[in-house]
């Protein structure tokens, strides 16, 4: 299928460049792994929707030099085509080539461009409200992905939680049970950052994991957090028995790549996520990488706090 | 197309555009690709070829214009109609729409 | 009379004539010259606010209405305003990159529109050269597909082509291209700064000897009697030289306006004589201050002009252009002095061609 039919009335009117008519004249920052990120082109009531989002996010006024550039554009009602949504699975329509990505999601035409920098471009036909915060962040996730990889980083779609100042990074497919096992440290006193979306960078400490405040099932995403050490990666599976399986580097890396949304299936960008993938697991161990086999009924916990939580030192 | 009388309704062509430029009317035939001058006269009847006033009428209000004998008018504007509708500048307009027989 | 002096008539008495309106700044193509100022801001134009402008553009006799951009189909109401423009008398132009004009919409266009002329952009006789300007990989095969599906629907289809030094190359090839069609090629020797003055779309500037080729070829096909390309420009439509105390119908016959209700006098002079949220376009065309010095300008454009004596008309001078490159109307720019120069040249040479079978 064309792309963007799914979603747009007319594809062959797909904006090629980054102009049209803004919305507004308002602009936010938001603070993010990758960023600032600043949005202009809004209108008031776009603004107030951003800010009911990711207010804790947003930077104060005339802070934002040096951030990623997005403008917000007007399209018309008659552009988007309605969806049935009842079961069904939303996916954005993606379309890489090597200077831009296009994207078609729900009510949003979307582009980043590198003219060299990265900016983006979102068209919508909303002007506001709880609607437009969720177009916004879909398209905000996808530019956060690019944002990540080209400095090096990573958008993991996984779980991750925090104890003692380390993190665990959860990861499987759909249904391996992230929240399930989100739910599970949260029980047993662990903070949870996202247990959707997270930001994988690598420090001169080691590998950090860092909260994105996108929307999940759990996680206070309304509280910003620092950058934590990665103690391990888990690859989830639902199992008779709690055990913990350690995995070799090569399957980690497997592992990151399957979680790396959006980027994962450019293929232009191929080599640049691979090398991430290497700098963020440069060696075996370095982070751990285990395949963690969990009960639902029982309590994995103790044995991730003794083997991954104690066992390696946190870096620092 | 049939002899015109002063019961005609006519209209312009659908490709025709004109405009009044001063005593004249600046005609562009679409298809053709054709741009003609033509003189006051050509500009008052394709103004008035509206396509719901009958010739009489335009008769009516040319006689008020130019004190002009009606008779002798009346067979300048068929005659001036006619070659118009010649051209393919002017067309009969379609029967009026059916209301009064529905009783609308 | 004939058309030209109702032209002279129009420039003469500042009867607004013909009227470009850029829709929306939206495009599917990312063409490396284009001159849109993108970041220009401010409130578009409401589609009722069109229909208004257009109502009293058709009282004021306006006959040329051209449709533009960006991409004049990505406004979202295309249709609705070509089909009102329709209803209301007007010639319409459609000047579009094409690449949406197929199935369902170039028949929708046809039908509702019924456009005099669609003008489409071509920026190369090859793949390579066309898709290499226009930034978008597989446009130049969509557009050849398209033009065929337009002639097939019996759309009037025109093809504009800028030189640039990508394409120069390949000015026999769109002719042959155009011929093949059975398509008129115009062919517009200037690239020019974008509208808010960006010099970069300068650097493809044709060659000095891609323009002369450009000025023999033509004259070569005007000697052949192989269909007339012409070479003019972005604004010159409906405005044919004549005669006249001004060098141009620029705010006198013409004006453009953006997305957001700037008028300007032309669509390459950027110099904002009002705006449509503000005032009607009745109220612009008899009260602006702006408007006045232009129509003043236009005519100290043609003592410029006039003063270069027979080269004079080869310079092709353009006061919008001139403000662009330079901030000032009336000051003759480079470009200009390089085509006259070239396209004397090239006279000079017909001029001994023609001669020599005379000459025993």
């Amino acid at each position: 299928m064309t792309f963007g039919a799914a979603f747009l009335v007319h594809p062959d009117l797909f904006p090629a460049r980054r102009g049209g008519e803004t919305w507004g004249a308002q602009a936010v920052t938001i603070n993010l792994p990758g960023g600032p990120y600043r949005f202009a082109g809004l209108a008031p009531a776009q603004v107030e929707a951003v800010r009911a989002r990711f207010g804790a996010y947003i930077k104060g006024m005339g802070d934002a030099g040096a951030a990623v550039e997005s403008l917000v554009f007007r399209m018309a009602e008659e552009e988007v085509r309605e969806i049935d949504t009842r079961g069904w699975e939303y996916g954005l329509d993606l379309d890489a080539a090597p200077g831009a990505v296009r994207l078609a999601g729900m009510r949003l035409a979307g582009r980043l461009d590198w003219r060299p920098g990265l900016a983006g471009s979102l068209w919508t036909p909303d002007g506001g409200s709880e609607s437009f915060a969720g177009i916004f962040e879909n398209f905000f996730r996808v530019l956060t992905a690019y944002r990540l990889l080209e400095q090096g980083g990573l958008l993991v779609h996984g779980a991750a939680v925090a104890a003692g100042g380390r993190s665990l990074l959860a990861l499987g497919r759909s249904g391996a049970g992230k929240t399930t096992f989100a739910r599970l440290a949260l029980a047993r006193g662990a903070e949870v950052l996202s247990d959707d979306l997270n930001a994988l960078r690598r420090t001169g400490g080691g590998t950090v994991v860092e909260k994105l405040p996108f929307t999940g099932d759990l996680g206070d995403s309304a509280s910003p957090a620092g950058p934590l050490p990665l103690a391990a990666l888990l690859r989830l599976e639902k199992s008779p028995h709690d055990e913990l399986v350690p995995l070799g580097r090569a399957e980690g890396v497997g592992l990151l790549l399957a979680c790396s949304p959006y980027v994962n299936v450019d293929p232009h960008r191929r080599e640049a996520l691979l090398a991430n993938l290497a700098a963020l697991l440069p060696a075996a161990g370095d982070p751990p990488a285990w395949a963690l086999r969990f009960t639902l009924g029982g309590d994995c916990w103790p044995i991730l706090e003794r083997q991954c939580l104690r066992s390696t030192p946190a870096a620092s | 197309m049939p002899a015109l009388d002063s019961g005609s309704i006519l209209r312009p062509a659908r490709d025709l555009r004109f405009r009044r430029i001063d005593d004249e009317a600046v005609v562009v035939r679409q298809r053709a690709g054709e741009v003609l001058v033509m003189n006051e006269t050509a500009a008052r009847l394709l103004e008035l070829a509206d396509g719901r006033t009958s010739v009489a009428e335009w008769v009516e209000v040319l006689a008020a214009e130019y004190e002009i004998d009606r008779q002798a008018l009346e067979q300048d504007i068929l005659a001036f109609a006619a070659d118009l509708a010649a051209e393919g500048m002017l067309e009969l307009a379609p029967p009026p729409e059916e209301e009064e027989s529905r009783g609308v | 009379m004939g058309f030209e002096q109702v032209l002279q008539k129009t420039w003469r008495d500042n009867l607004l004539f013909s009227v470009l309106v850029e829709l929306t700044y939206r495009c599917n193509l990312d063409c490396f010259f284009c001159y849109n100022d993108l970041g220009l801001r401010g409130e578009p134009l409401r589609t009722d606010q069109y229909l208004d402008f257009f109502a009293e553009l058709s009282d004021l006799q306006v006959l040329n209405l051209t449709l533009s951009g960006g991409e004049p189909l990505a406004h979202p109401d295309f249709l609705k305003l070509g089909a009102c423009a329709r209803e209301l008398g007007f010639v319409v132009r459609v000047k579009s990159n094409g690449h949406a004009l197929r199935g369902e919409m170039a028949r929708r266009v046809r039908d509702e529109v019924d456009p005099f002329l669609i003008e489409v952009s071509l920026h190369g006789a090859t793949a390579a050269t066309h898709d290499r300007q226009t930034r978008v990989p597989g446009s130049f095969d969509r557009l050849l597909a398209n033009l065929r599906e337009m002639l097939g629907l019996g759309l009037r289809v025109k093809l504009n082509s800028t030189m640039t030094r990508w394409n120069e190359g390949e000015i026999e090839g769109m002719m042959a291209l155009a011929d093949g069609l059975g398509l008129p090629l115009q062919l517009d020797p200037e690239v020019t700064p974008r509208d808010d003055g960006d010099a970069e779309p300068l650097s493809i500037a044709p060659s000095r000897e891609g323009l002369g080729r450009l000025f023999a070829l033509q004259a070569e096909r005007a000697g052949s009697g192989a269909a007339a390309v012409s070479v003019a420009r972005e604004g010159d439509e409906g405005i044919v030289p004549v005669p006249l105390a001004k060098h141009c119908g620029a705010g006198s016959a013409g004006i453009a306006v953006d997305p957001y209700g700037n008028v300007y006098p032309c669509v390459q002079w950027r110099r904002p004589v009002g705006n449509l949220h503000r005032q009607s376009i009745r109220e612009i065309w008899s009260a602006s201050a702006g408007l006045r010095e232009v129509r003043e300008l236009t005519a100290r454009a043609k003592e410029v002009v006039d003063a270069h004596g027979a080269a004079g008309p080869l310079l092709n001078f353009c006061p919008g252009l001139a403000a662009t490159h330079t901030g000032d109307p009336l000051s003759v720019y480079p470009d200009a002095l390089r085509r006259a120069e070239v396209l004397g040249e090239v006279l000079e040479q017909e001029k001994k061609r023609v001669l020599l079978p005379v000459v025993p």
